[in-house]
């Protein structure tokens, strides 16, 4: 049937090779009835990018749990503004400091749920951001 | 004509990605927008080479297609890549692991990659992988590669959609035996038998060349191929660019096939929609349910109502919202 | 955490324990349960140090010697990191265990582009051996083994630590490194992995040819079901996974024409240590029944003492909660009374700060307490086995012999380790059990204190590390100031013997040497391997 399915990227960027939080994530979405395309490891922003630009995902979603959260999330929304991409949502999960959420949210991030987040929760924020 | 989808039409002419990956997801959704679009630029489309590869899941149809892709964007071609995985059934969801394999095509310049669920669409592709084909074909690739979903029997619609289809198989394709006996499996325009580098791989080739023969007077060209090390891919190529002239010949019939399964896909969704609300239907269905008038008879009195109202004009494309 | 299923009735009473394994628990086990599984004290356990070492390999366990504490440590320069390998030395500790940051791990120098944000953030930067000359300054070599937490490039990593302890005039012969040289696990679910499978498979048999000839004391694995576990796997996966593993590592020695006894003693193990507290234990005795049985059986291994399965069995990260962090030091505490009664010649801890960040020097010695009041107050050297002859553990090790058994036969049905790794098999189960664990926990049907069940508000702010920018810059400025003073033509030269003996099939371990007394850098050295060998193509899930 024809109908707006939400379509998300989640995606590793940088050399963290923790996978487990984001194929658990990438295993929801999909269970709650949305279109995911996973990056695989060890992706650079500018790759994830054009993944997210030729995939047309709704949403982006970085998992990190090097610890290199602000880096790489503030490379990733100046290379979104640099193609002039304003449609597309940023969500950000993995291994976050409490105090780096507001940081995130400054630059732009729509959501940032650190482990031990429900499941649902996410789902539910995503649902929620894609109707915006 | 839409200024808007003017617009858009002519971005993606001019080779915006953004753009033509957003119509994509238009014509995906159903959004009227989209099909304006695709009506623009319609008129221009017909240059790029269009290869279908099917095969059952595991086969390394994903390999393949990114070996293939390497070579051709080696060789200066801008090629298109449209990865067709399921939904599923239950949640309507759909992961999209093919990309992951394509990793040696993504470092060719102009490589475009784009995944797309069937969303229940029948024969193995999805319903708007034809409209996707187009934008590519307007936003300038040469080359276009369709990978099935494979999982079907009847990876039918990939035909319709592609100028030349490439099935792949395995030194263990004993279940693809079984469907070729019951007919359900198009054996392709090329065979190729792929993971030549497991045990047994050339006695294995060695059978299924001889099914097929048996099936078939003019048996397709067999290429044996290990995507794993990049071996036969070069010949199979050759091959596919031998037999273009050939194949493109055949658009007209495929059109037209392709022209009456949308038809028929539209007439059955447009009814159903339909039926649920009309007064008429559900008069007929309580006859039929009481038991006072059978379902053949039912059927066909109610087909032939349904054309005299003109009630079907009323089924419009889904608008965004 | 319960890793165990519990079914209740409505007052609370416990109808049945499913352990993660699928081994249901009966509410009373007596002589009978013996009886039943045709339990033999020859058979199944043996003296302690006897075949098949169910008891554990040494005959008097840690009354000989106490296990051997082994924190994982790294951070930011070598220098930061030899300074916190002192400060856990000086408190007692009496092994190390080095943590890389992730361009390391990865074989990028600490200025390429991929190692922006990166360096030194999650272990120490190394880039050539000045920096191992640095974190192994004032460490007595020959008295302490060293654990390098490194897969993709242990070759480079460990040729580098050799060119070190020759330098400080140790005889390669008597220093104890134990590369992690795991490249499978690594593909299964630690995600470090650089080259495809088969050239990775090489890398590791190389350095186990190596060691046995040129490092006699090095032991030049450490297979890991930590990992696998800590990717989703049950208990018996995890053992069964790492046999696999290691098997195919012996299978790639093998080839090269060696015995198995020239060098199966120098594969050992890293097993994880949460969940329900019996599987675990009864996990360790089983595995360590069947390694010795499987190497005899499968490759008529002979000397008693290349049998005994030895290793680390450290205290899993995964059952550390965010929630109420100071619970994680008495978790750890229960991870190491397991470790301890299960017999480990090795253990670790992860610190109370699990779930935040690496650990700071605080949290560190934590752990490190915990485990010294384990053998120094509570008792845990008193006798070898303490549990041997309990009918539940005795049965529940029997049963875990089967269920490793039949998880193996699994992956050999499907046509071997390397294939259900290379094809994703073992990947896409672990990522369902994964996202199944998770969706119990939340149920409510796995439960654990803090998050599901006597939860509190917000959780308190801890003490963390803070990862120190400056550090990475002193790591990249002194990186080039070795560029730019060593000999260019020596580093030519030895990367292009590298490179040819690479293509030619030779052992790289020599070539790997000259190249880093020669100041050669682990990226250089790295992508003289990429450029050959290519990249593992990760499969797709699902
Ligand atoms: C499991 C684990 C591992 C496993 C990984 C298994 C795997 N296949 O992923 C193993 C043992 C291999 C491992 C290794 C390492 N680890 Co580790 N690991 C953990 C651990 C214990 C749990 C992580 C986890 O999987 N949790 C379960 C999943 C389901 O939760 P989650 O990932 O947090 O995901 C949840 C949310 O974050 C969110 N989420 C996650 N992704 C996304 C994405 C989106 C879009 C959204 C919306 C939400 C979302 O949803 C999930 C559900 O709530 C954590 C500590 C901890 N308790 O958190 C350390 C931890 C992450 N590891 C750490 C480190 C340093 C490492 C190493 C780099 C150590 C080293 N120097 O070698 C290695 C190397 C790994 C590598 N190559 O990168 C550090 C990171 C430090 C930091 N950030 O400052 C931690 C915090 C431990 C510590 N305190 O030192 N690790
Ligand atoms: N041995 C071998 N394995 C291959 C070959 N081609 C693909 N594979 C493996 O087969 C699996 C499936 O490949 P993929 O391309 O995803 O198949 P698809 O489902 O048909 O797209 C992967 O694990 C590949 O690594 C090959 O030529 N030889
Ligand atoms: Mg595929």
């Amino acid at each position: 049937m024809e109908e707006k399915r939400i379509k998300v990227l989640i995606a590793k960027p940088g050399l963290d090779g923790h996978d487990r939080g984001a194929k658990v994530i990438a295993l929801a979405l999909k269970e709650a009835g949305m279109e995911v395309v996973y990056s695989g490891l060890h992706k650079t922003i500018d790759q994830i990018v054009n993944m997210a630009i030729q995939e047309d995902v709704d949403v982006i979603g970085l998992s990190i749990m090097s610890g290199a959260h602000i880096p790489l999330t503030r490379k990733l929304m100046e290379k979104l503004k640099e193609k002039g991409i304003q449609d597309k949502k940023v969500f950000v999960g993995g291994v976050i400091p409490s105090k780096d959420i507001k940081l995130l949210k400054e630059m732009g991030v729509e959501g940032v749920f650190p482990g031990g987040t429900p499941i649902d929760d996410v789902i539910e924020a995503i649902k929620a951001s894609v109707k915006k | 004509m839409d200024p808007k989808a003017q617009e858009l039409a002519e971005r993606i002419i001019s080779g915006d990605e953004t753009v033509a990956a957003r119509v994509i997801s238009m014509i995906e959704d159903g959004e009227e927008e989209g099909f304006l679009v695709l009506s623009t630029l319609y008129p221009r489309t017909g240059g790029a080479f269009k290869i279908g590869i099917t095969g059952s899941p595991g086969a390394g149809k994903s390999s393949i297609i990114d070996r293939l892709a390497y070579l051709y964007g080696k060789s200066g071609k801008k090629i298109g890549i449209i990865a067709i995985d399921p939904t599923s059934v239950k949640s309507k969801g759909a992961f999209f692991g093919d990309r992951l394999r394509f990793k040696s095509a993504e470092k060719v310049e102009g490589v475009f990659i784009r995944s797309m669920a069937h969303r229940g669409f029948s024969g193995g592709i999805s319903k708007a992988a034809f409209g996707a084909e187009c934008v590519l074909d307007a936003l300038g690739k040469d080359i276009i590669i369709v990978e099935s979903v494979g999982v079907g029997q009847t990876e039918l619609s990939i035909y319709l959609i592609s100028d030349i289809v490439v099935t792949v198989f395995t030194p263990d394709f004993g279940d693809e035996i079984q469907l070729m006996k019951a007919g359900l499996l198009e054996i392709g325009d090329v065979v190729v038998m792929n993971k030549m580098d497991m045990p047994n791989a050339e006695e294995k080739a060695k059978d299924l060349i001889a099914y097929i023969g048996d099936l078939k007077k003019d048996a397709p060209p067999f290429i044996k191929c290990s995507a794993k090390k990049g071996e036969g891919i070069e010949l199979l190529l050759e091959v596919l660019e031998e037999k273009r002239r050939e194949k493109l010949g055949m658009r007209r019939e495929k059109v037209k096939a392709l022209l009456l399964t949308f038809i028929k896909e539209e007439l059955s969704r447009g009814i159903e929609k339909m039926v649920e609300e009309d007064p008429k239907f559900n008069e007929i269905l309580h006859s039929v349910q009481s038991g006072k008038i059978d379902p053949y008879s039912a059927s066909v009195h109610f087909v032939s109502e349904l054309l005299k109202d003109g009630k079907m004009e009323d089924y419009k494309w889904r608008r965004k919202g | 955490m319960s890793s165990a299923r519990y079914i209740k009735n409505e007052k609370d009473q416990i109808l049945d324990v499913i352990l993660e394994s699928g081994i249901h628990v009966k509410p009373v086990y007596t002589p009978k349960d013996l009886e039943e599984i045709g339990f033999s004290y020859e058979e199944d356990l043996g003296d302690p140090g006897k075949y098949p070492f169910t008891r554990g390999i040494h005959p008097l366990g840690y009354r000989s010697r106490a296990w051997t504490t082994r924190q994982y440590t790294g951070f930011g320069t070598p220098k930061e990191t030899n300074e916190r390998f002192k400060f856990m030395i000086s408190h007692g500790q009496t092994g190390l265990n080095v943590a890389f940051d992730l361009p390391t791990q990865m074989g990028y120098d600490s200025d390429d582009p991929m190692a922006e944000g990166e360096v030194g953030r999650v272990g120490m930067a190394v880039d050539t051996i000045r920096d191992f000359e640095i974190a192994f300054e004032g460490i007595a070599l020959d008295r302490i083994g060293v654990g390098l937490t490194i897969n993709a490039v242990a070759s480079i990593i460990l040729a580098m630590f050799q060119a070190v302890a020759e330098k400080y005039g140790y005889d390669p012969k008597t220093v104890s490194a134990t590369p992690q040289n795991d490249i499978l696990k690594e593909m299964i679910g630690r995600g470090a992995w650089i080259f495809p499978v088969e050239h990775g498979v090489r890398l590791v048999g190389d350095i186990i040819e190596y060691s046995m000839k040129v490092m006699p004391k090095t032991n030049p694995v450490s297979v890991c079901g930590y990992h696998i576990r800590e990717s989703g796997a049950t208990p018996a996966q995890e053992i069964a996974y790492a046999f696999l593993i290691a098997f195919a590592y012996i299978d790639n020695v093998c080839k090269r024409g060696y015995d198995p006894d020239e060098f199966v003693g120098g594969i050992t193990f890293n097993f994880n240590v949460f969940g329900n507290m019996w599987e675990q234990i009864a996990k360790f005795r089983a595995a360590r029944k069947l390694w010795a049985r499987l190497l005899r059986e499968r490759y008529n291994v002979k000397k008693e003492r290349n049998l005994f399965l030895r290793g680390i069995f450290g205290g899993g990260g995964y059952g550390l909660t965010k929630a109420q962090p100071e619970n994680n030091i008495v978790r750890g505490a229960y991870y190491a009374l397991v470790a301890a009664l299960s017999g480990a010649q090795t253990t670790a801890l992860c610190s109370y700060d699990e779930a935040y960040t690496i650990p700071t020097p605080h949290s560190a010695l934590i752990s490190l307490r915990t485990l010294q009041i384990l053998m120094d107050e509570a008792g845990l050297r008193d006798t070898v086995d303490p549990l041997a002859g309990s009918y539940f553990i005795e049965t529940l090790t029997k049963q875990m012999e089967e269920k490793i058994l039949e998880e193996m036969e699994k992956i050999e049905k499907y046509g071997g380790i390397i294939k259900a790794v290379s094809e994703g098999y073992i990947q896409r189960m672990l990522a369902r059990q994964a996202y199944e664990i998770e969706r119990a926990i939340e149920r409510g049907e796995l439960l654990k204190v803090g998050v599901n069940i006597y939860v509190e508000g917000e959780p308190k702010e801890v003490q963390l590390h803070e990862y120190n920018e400056e550090s990475a810059r002193m790591q990249i400025e002194s990186l080039r100031e070795i560029r730019r003073t060593r000999s260019s033509s020596e580093v030519k030269r030895t990367l292009k013997e590298l490179e040819k003996a690479t293509r030619d099939g030779k052992n790289v371990m020599p070539y790997l040497l000259e190249c880093c007394k020669a100041y050669c850098t682990l990226g250089e050295m790295t992508n003289v391997f990429r450029e050959i060998f290519g990249e593992f193509q990760e499969p797709s899930l699902f």
